[in-house]
């Protein structure tokens, strides 16, 4: 009779319990409501690197960090939904000139094919709240002195004069940080070919990746692609 | 025999677990739609509370949208439509937005009516500000020397604003796709002062709120569409947008209906914001800045139009109401330190009501609230009207600030203080979304509750303490 009532409290208590425990930390409200300090003159375009210096400067947890990650696209600078699939991907190790791979969360497909070839990865470290962590970014060359640095893109955003503007994006060896590369790691064989075969980072970005800059139809690539190159 | 027990008692176990839910969220609401007399379906929107006939009673004032605008008044147990002036009714043009407040400093409230024949931009007519002369109610707008400064702009929502705290009300008219216009009576005429007061500016103007947010005088907090919020910080009368500093900006999300509410009840007001199929905002005053505090429940996406925050079941703690167009609406209790409490609605639930506005106001004088829905918009609906199921026991109190011109003080705000709580409440000045409540401080009494007093803080920042002797009353406390 005992252990009956004592069960009867328990489930009675965990119920209960779950409700109050149920709320969980709401990654996608933080970085919309924090949408204008991010860019004060709400022109977002391929902008990712503000929204990579603006998580890396929060006093948060190396999940918090990987959480905030997913939310926007590198590439275009576009807020991406929660719960949105990533595509699986490779890049070029900067130093190394090995082929790193890894998730990429996106906006639309052609931002896959587009970090592919204009960007490289570089290994960095953090200490977060609860520790040091080594993760792969995305990166690009410093677009600061570019002659034809796009319209579009707010250059105040990412340069003081001819130099990376250290205040609004985060550099690493000389390159600007536009996004993470989740669950990075060295490519093995059957990863490549994966990629490689695949409908969207395999045909359809051999495709994208072979047409001339002017007649890119899709996606916010063609502003990124400029600024990359 | 054990073994028998043992069956039965897991038994009550899981019946307990199945009962308990539905024992906690017992139906909220009475639906006395049936009070309404002659309510066919039509196209309505805003709602505002007013005394649209100077007899000491308030009347629901629904607008109507190609139908003609009513004010339904109490009597005998029945709520009836008594406008059948054309001016007011007025069903050639399209009413969306409505409030109504002192702009004369006669005592009785101008009603704003604004007309809306399109959806952004230049729109066809202007609109109405009504006035009662005699018996026979006037467009003020159609007098000659006001027609200069006419409102051409499609808009949305009206809001009372007493800027300079001296009881002359001026109209904040929130456009769309055109400037935001504020209306008020300068050398006997009525003009356009958006520009010198810093307002003129151009955005999706939706939703508008004014009263005590930042200063001692009326401030505005206004949620727009495809553009940053406006929190306008009254400074002499002339208005600067703080919003991005206080962090109520939101810019990405899509305002559509606010209001003002103790959240905390620590007395003072803070801000409710409903966005369309966006993340509703709890704003929370807290060193300077505005931090948002709804939970998972509260902040959940949906199709948001008004948004009411009021005591409806008299137990002394707010609850908010949304009102969502095609989608089931949604009340939540604001418990202690802020927490949301939802509360399972099956009478209101509305699922497939088009939701346009709604307002409340105690309009059967028995201390409590009343909730009168309008539909519309893409299908022809009736109103609905509902009612808490109280407590018997229940005690409430109402407070009615009257400004030194006999008028309701609109934006003035309420407190009550007692052994549990200080409580502060706004007058409405207009709010939801397209709607204006009643101007009363409706407080439900919580248990054990004791030691009543009331502060009124009035449109010019001065205070009146008041000690409440005895409950289940509305005291109606006039301005020296």
């Amino acid at each position: 009779m005992k252990k009956i009532l004592s069960k009867f409290i328990l489930i009675f208590f965990v119920i209960f319990q779950f409700e109050s425990l149920a709320e969980e930390k709401n990654y996608y409200k933080e970085l919309i409501a924090d949408w204008s300090r991010i860019f004060p003159d709400q022109n977002r375009n391929a902008a990712g690197p503000k929204f990579f210096k603006y998580i890396i400067d929060k006093e948060i947890t190396y999940k918090d960090f990987t959480e905030f990650n997913k939310l926007y696209c590198a590439v275009s600078g576009s807020l991406i939904d929660p719960n949105s699939e990533p595509d699986f991907i490779y890049a070029k190790e900067s130093n190394t000139g090995e082929k790193i791979c890894g998730d990429y969360y996106k906006c639309c497909i052609p931002c896959s094919c587009d970090i592919m070839k204009y960007s490289e990865v570089e290994k960095m470290k953090h200490k977060f709240l609860d520790g040091l962590e080594e993760f792969y970014v995305f990166t690009i060359r410093n677009p600061c002195n570019k002659e034809d640095f796009p319209d579009r893109v707010n250059k105040n955003y990412f340069c003081d004069g001819e130099k990376i503007n250290n205040n609004q994006v985060y550099s690493l060896n000389g390159r600007v940080v536009i996004g993470l590369l989740h669950e990075g790691r060295s490519c093995k064989k059957e990863e490549i070919d994966f990629v490689k075969s695949h409908q969207v980072t395999g045909r359809f970005c051999e495709l994208r990746n072979n047409t001339p800059l002017e007649n890119l139809k899709s996606g916010m690539g063609d502003i990124f692609i400029k600024l990359a190159r | 025999m054990k073994s028998k027990m043992s069956n039965f008692l897991n038994k009550i176990i899981i019946l307990t677990i199945l009962i308990i839910p539905n024992i906690v969220n017992a139906d909220f609401f009475e639906d006395i739609t049936d009070k309404i007399v002659d309510n066919p379906k039509r196209l309505s929107y805003g709602i505002s509370v007013a005394d649209i006939n100077q007899n000491g009673k308030y009347e629901f004032i629904v607008t109507g949208f190609g139908y003609p605008n009513l004010a339904l008044s109490y009597d005998n147990g029945i709520l009836i439509n008594i406008a059948n002036q054309n001016i007011f009714s007025d069903e050639s043009r399209k009413t969306i937005g409505v409030a109504a407040c002192d702009v004369d400093r006669d005592g009785y409230e101008e009603i704003y009516f604004l007309n809306t024949d399109t959806y952004s931009g230049i729109k066809k007519y202007s609109d109405r500000l009504i006035d009662l002369e005699g018996n026979k109610f006037l467009d003020m707008f159609e007098i000659e020397k006001n027609k200069e400064d006419l409102n051409l702009t499609a808009g949305r929502s009206v809001a009372c604003v007493d800027r300079k705290g001296n009881g002359e009300y001026g109209f904040y008219v929130s456009n769309y796709g055109g400037p935001t216009r504020f209306y008020e009576i300068e050398d006997k005429k009525i003009k356009d002062k958006s520009v010198s007061l810093n307002l003129d500016k151009v955005t999706g103007g939706r939703a508008v709120v004014s009263g005590h947010i930042l200063t001692d005088r009326s401030d505005i907090f206004a949620a727009n569409e495809r553009g940053p919020n406006f929190l306008l910080k009254n400074d002499n009368g002339i208005f600067e947008d703080v919003a991005f500093d206080y962090r109520v900006d939101d810019v990405i999300q899509n305002g559509r209906g606010t209001a003002l509410s103790d959240i905390l009840y620590r007395g003072r007001l803070d801000i409710i914001s409903g966005n369309w199929q966006g993340y509703h905002r709890a704003y929370v005053l807290k060193d300077n800045q505005f931090k948002d505090i709804g939970n998972s429940k509260f902040d959940k996406p949906s199709r948001i139009r008004t948004i009411i925050s009021a005591d409806f079941d008299n137990d002394g703690y707010d609850e908010v109401f949304m009102n969502n167009i095609a989608e089931p609406n949604k009340l939540f209790r604001i418990k202690e330190n802020g927490a949301f409490e939802e509360i399972i609605l099956e009478t209101g639930l509305e699922p497939v009501g088009f939701g346009t506005g709604a307002a409340v106001a105690d309009i059967d004088d028995d201390g409590i609230l009343e909730l009168l829905i309008s539909r519309g918009e893409s299908k022809e609906q009736p109103l609905t009207l509902y009612k808490a199921k109280v407590d018997k026991q229940s005690k409430y109190l109402r407070i009615k600030p009257i400004n030194k011109f006999g008028a309701p003080a609109r934006g003035a705000t309420v407190t009550l203080i007692t052994n549990q709580r200080k409580h502060s409440k706004t007058i409405d000045a207009g709010s939801g979304y397209l709607c204006q409540m009643e101007p009363v401080a409706h407080y439900g009494i919580r248990k054990n509750e004791k030691n009543f007093k009331v502060e009124v803080k009035w449109t010019d920042g001065t205070k009146n303490l008041i000690k409440i002797i005895s409950l289940n009353q509305t005291v109606t406390v006039k301005q020296k």
